[in-house]
Order: C-alpha cells, then sequence, then structure tokens
C-alpha cells in the first residue's frame, strides 16, 4: 500500500544545508525512514523549493514510513505544527479515470540513448574505437529538448497535455496551440561518489521540473507511473510525478 | 528607559528620497545601515529641541527606541572625485607650527570618495519616553529650532514626519500601526501575495538583555570629543495591517502545487 510523505525541511541546520546540496546525502536520509530492505521496493521522492526559505520534501514509499530522524536532524523538533504528514496514496488512485483532469508537477532528468554522438568525448572514442555496441546516456541539456522529450513521452505514461486555454490564439512555428505546461527550474548537478575521486566517475545530471495539467488517457498506465516513476536518477530526487486539483481560474 | 511615571511613544515616519544612518564610517567612505541608527534618531530630536553640539544629550539618549522597516529601499552608491581647481596639490590633515594645513607629502591632486544612501526607504521610529518630556520632544519636532534631516544633511525628511503620540509598549505600538507605503507599493505587493490582509515587518527594539548589539548610543556630539557606546537591541518581526481585503475566490495558496489536497483530508 503505497503511501505520500511530506516533511518540512529547515535550511539553517547544518545536517540540512548537507542535505539541501546533496542529493547523495538526502537519499540515504529517505532510504533511512523505510523500514523494508531498500532494494524490496522503489522509493521515490522530490525537494520542492517554491520557498527556498521553507523547501519541502515528498517521499512515496510503499510501506510506511517514519521520519523522526529527519525531524531531529533537519526540522523543527521543537516547533508547533505538523513535523511531517504522511497519508495513504490509494484515494488518489481511485480517483484515476480517464478524461479526467489534474495539475501535476515532474522533476525528472531528461536523456536520451545513441551510439553516434555528434562530438564523441575521449572516453566515448576509446569505447567506439574499441567496438563497443552499447549505446550512450546522454542528458538533454537545452530547455527546447527538455520539453520535446516531455511531450513525446506523456502518451506511453497514459496521460497528454491538453492545450493551454490561457494562451488562446498564439502559435508556435508548427502552427500547434502551446500545451499548457512549463518548465519551473532546471538545473545542473555534479557530484563525486565518495570512494572515488577520478573524474569519469562523477555523477552528472540535469534536473528539470515540469508543471502543467495532464489529462488521463489511461488509468492503469498512469497508476504504473505514478508508483514507479519516471525516466532516469531515481534515487537522487527525479521521477516522482505527483497530482494535484485543478486551480480554479480567478 | 527610567520605568517612573507613565510612558508614552512618539511615532515618527522617517522617509524621504534619501537616507544616509553611518555608525562606523571614516575618512573617504561614507556607509550606511540599512535602518535608522539611535545616533541619527538622537541628533534628529536634540537639533529639532535646538542643542548645540555639545550640549548634554543624555536624557535623549536614554529613551528607548523601536525601528520598523516599513519599506526596505536600496543602496545608492555616490561616487565622487574631489580636486583643487587651479591644478594645486591637496591639503593634508596635519598643520605646521602656525596651524595651518600642509600641503600632502607626495603630492595628491584627487580624492576619491563614496557615499552610501538609502533610497526609497520608509522607517517607523518609535521613541518612548515620560509623557510631559515626549510632549516636549513632539512641539520641538513640529516646530524644529535647527532644520532636520535624515542621518545627512543633505537628507531631507519627507512629510508627514510626525504621526503623532501613542499610549502602551514600544512593541505594541508598533505592531498595531498601518503600512506606510505608497499605494502603488502596496497594490503590487497585494497582486505578489494575495492580498493578504498582514504584512510581516522586521522590527529592532532596544532591550537591555538583546542578543545583539549595536555601536551607535552617543555619549556627546561635542565637534572635539565625540563619543559612542554600545547598546543591546533585540530583532523580531511584527504582522502589521496591510488595508488590503484578501480575495475571497482565491485564497493565499501554498504556492501552487499541493499533492495532499487530493488525499482526501
Amino acid at each position: 500500500m503505497p503511501y505520500l510523505s511530506r516533511i518540512r525541511i529547515n535550511p539553517l541546520r547544518t545536517a540540512s544545508r548537507t542535505l539541501l546540496a546533496s542529493p547523495r546525502a538526502l537519499h540515504a536520509q529517505v532510504q533511512g525512514g523505510v523500514p523494508t530492505l531498500p532494494n524490496e521496493s522503489r522509493t521515490l521522492w522530490r525537494l520542492d523549493a517554491d520557498n527556498p526559505h521553507r523547501p519541502e520534501l515528498f517521499v512515496l514509499t510503499a510501506g510506511k514510513p517514519d521520519w523522526t530522524h529527519l525531524v531531529e536532524q533537519a526540522g523543527w523538533p521543537g516547533a508547533d505544527g505538523e513535523h511531517y504528514a504522511v497519508r495513504d496514496y490509494a484515494p488518489l488512485l481511485g480517483q484515476l479515470a480517464q478524461g479526467r483532469e489534474f495539475a501535476f508537477r515532474l522533476t525528472a532528468n531528461p536523456v536520451q540513448n545513441t551510439n553516434r554522438p555528434d562530438k564523441p568525448t575521449e572516453r566515448q572514442q576509446e569505447r567506439l574505437d574499441g567496438g563497443t555496441r552499447r549505446s550512450f546516456r546522454l542528458g538533454h541539456r537545452t530547455a527546447a529538448s527538455q520539453l520535446g522529450w516531455f511531450l513525446t513521452r506523456t502518451a506511453r505514461w497514459g496521460f497528454d497535455v491538453p492545450a493551454a486555454s490561457h494562451l488562446d490564439g498564439t502559435r508556435d512555428d508548427q502552427d500547434e496551440p502551446p500545451r499548457d505546461v512549463r518548465i519551473s527550474t532546471r538545473r545542473r548537478h555534479s557530484f563525486g561518489k565518495p570512494t572515488r575521486a577520478s573524474k569519469e566517475d562523477r555523477v552528472i545530471m540535469h534536473m528539470v521540473t515540469f508543471e502543467g495539467k495532464l489529462r488521463v488517457t489511461d488509468p492503469s498506465l498512469l497508476t504504473q507511473r505514478l508508483l514507479a516513476g519516471i525516466g532516469p536518477s531515481k534515487a537522487y530526487g527525479c521521477g516522482l510525478l505527483t497530482l494535484a486539483p485543478v486551480p480554479a481560474k480567478a | 528607559m527610567t520605568a517612573t511615571g507613565p510612558t508614552t511613544v512618539l511615532l515618527l515616519r522617517l522617509a524621504g528620497p534619501l537616507q544616509a544612518w553611518g555608525d562606523r564610517s571614516a575618512f573617504n567612505r561614507r556607509e550606511t545601515r540599512p535602518e535608522p541608527t539611535k545616533s541619527g534618531i538622537v541628533g534628529l530630536l536634540a537639533a529639532a529641541a535646538g542643542r548645540p553640539r555639545h550640549a548634554a544629550i543624555d536624557d535623549l539618549a536614554g529613551l528607548g527606541l523601536g525601528i520598523r522597516v516599513d519599506q526596505a529601499g536600496s543602496l545608492l552608491r555616490d561616487y565622487h572625485t574631489v580636486s583643487d581647481y587651479r591644478g594645486r596639490p591637496l591639503l593634508a590633515a596635519a598643520v605646521n607650527a602656525k596651524g595651518t594645513q600642509r600641503l600632502t607629502g607626495p603630492a595628491k591632486y584627487t580624492h576619491i570618495t563614496q557615499r552610501f544612501y538609502l533610497q526609497d526607504a520608509v522607517f517607523l521610529a518609535a521613541i518612548e519616553g515620560p509623557a510631559h518630556f515626549i510632549t516636549t520632544l513632539e512641539n520641538a519636532v513640529r516646530h524644529p529650532a535647527f532644520p532636520l534631516a535624515l542621518g545627512r544633511r543633505s537628507c531631507v525628511p519627507a512629510q508627514p514626519l510626525v504621526l503623532g503620540q501613542r499610549t502602551g509598549p514600544l512593541e505594541e505600538v508598533l505592531r498595531a500601526e498601518p503600512w506606510h507605503v505608497t499605494d502603488a507599493v502596496r497594490k503590487r505587493w497585494g497582486r505578489r501575495n494575495g492580498n493578504a490582509a498582514h504584512v510581516d515587518l522586521p522590527l529592532t527594539l532596544d532591550d537591555p538583555a538583546g542578543d545583539d548589539t549595536r555601536e551607535d548610543l552617543p555619549l556627546s556630539f561635542a565637534p572635539t570629543s565625540r563619543a559612542y557606546t554600545s547598546r543591546r537591541v533585540r530583532h523580531t518581526y511584527a504582522a502589521a495591517p496591510t488595508g488590503l481585503t484578501p480575495h475571497p475566490d482565491q485564497p493565499p495558496s501554498t504556492g501552487g502545487h499541493d499533492p495532499f489536497a487530493l488525499l482526501g483530508w
């Protein structure tokens, strides 16, 4: 039974600074809140910094988690209010029906695979010369290609993104109406693995946050994506798709 | 600060095109604090009361002070060069035996000076003291003996400067006072913040048990023996009424995306 948690993070504490700076450290803390063995189920998480002074951590776990350790290290242990909220995710999954519309937010790592890179690096060239058939995973680095990555895959994930009603009359260069989706943050992360110092062993990822409106086309596919995540780098805070009510127009 | 008899609070609105509140500037670089200093306020009151520079000011410095930042303003850097139009070297600070200033040793032809100002800032200063003394001060500020300035002679205060007297503790007075900004600023802030009914404004209050110190308590303004000491202050926030009415259809939401809204609670 899946659970969605929301944990408030105090960015002024020493431990939180480490966690906010390093997806690796935050991954370890998130896994520490799940009593089942980490390889038995996929845990998805995302850091929402709408208000950078009050960041919030969302975690989707297969079983019921406990976040006392995060509150003690990186929250406000003595403060008023709810330190973390854990809710059953099943009511949401029950609401998925074909044609229903939701507001969504997704932080993902858009990548493409190719075995013919335009400008191979030294290391890629070595592998090409060695005759390896396996392709390379390359990050999408421009906003246009990142948005393209998202929009070409939505049908596979069980939803589509309707045209933006508030942008009536505008057309893009293919004479298509713009879709109701935008990129709110883009960030390149680069961090080393603790045991290896060599430059090739660094993790480099482009984290992109998509926000907008979606219309459900296939509830079963969407359920699968909601629970299993979207795209790579799921350990580092990518892939958690969350749904919310469509905001009423003012 | 002296708790004898009933105390009242005098409210001043410190606003103007430019303000400058220096507390440790020297020589050619004249900085400003982001908030009014106690020495600046005491100097303004002493000028209003017509006290000469060498007069005692310990009664003014003993009053309690609270500052509320209604509009933080922005920093203006004013870059000057100073030189002698005849092309002579500038004068040094040192004097010769006759008491006249010498020329600079390796000849120096240009001073570069920088003055910093706060532009477009609005502060609320609350001065707490014995009732009769505060009344005297209010009359003095309404009919000042010397021209008043916001920290530096060129910074003229805008009207209204005096908001009148209030009764009650300093902090309560500053919390209750409405937000003193122009309508354009209020409307722009309202658009961005869902027309919230309250705005959090920073307060700096004189407090002997406070956890911060300021080096701006004047002991004497006499030109030959200027002296300052430190005071303890406490920082907090006040939710001041904005005068806006929140839109009923548009609650001040959490910034858009709330995944918990669909989970049935």
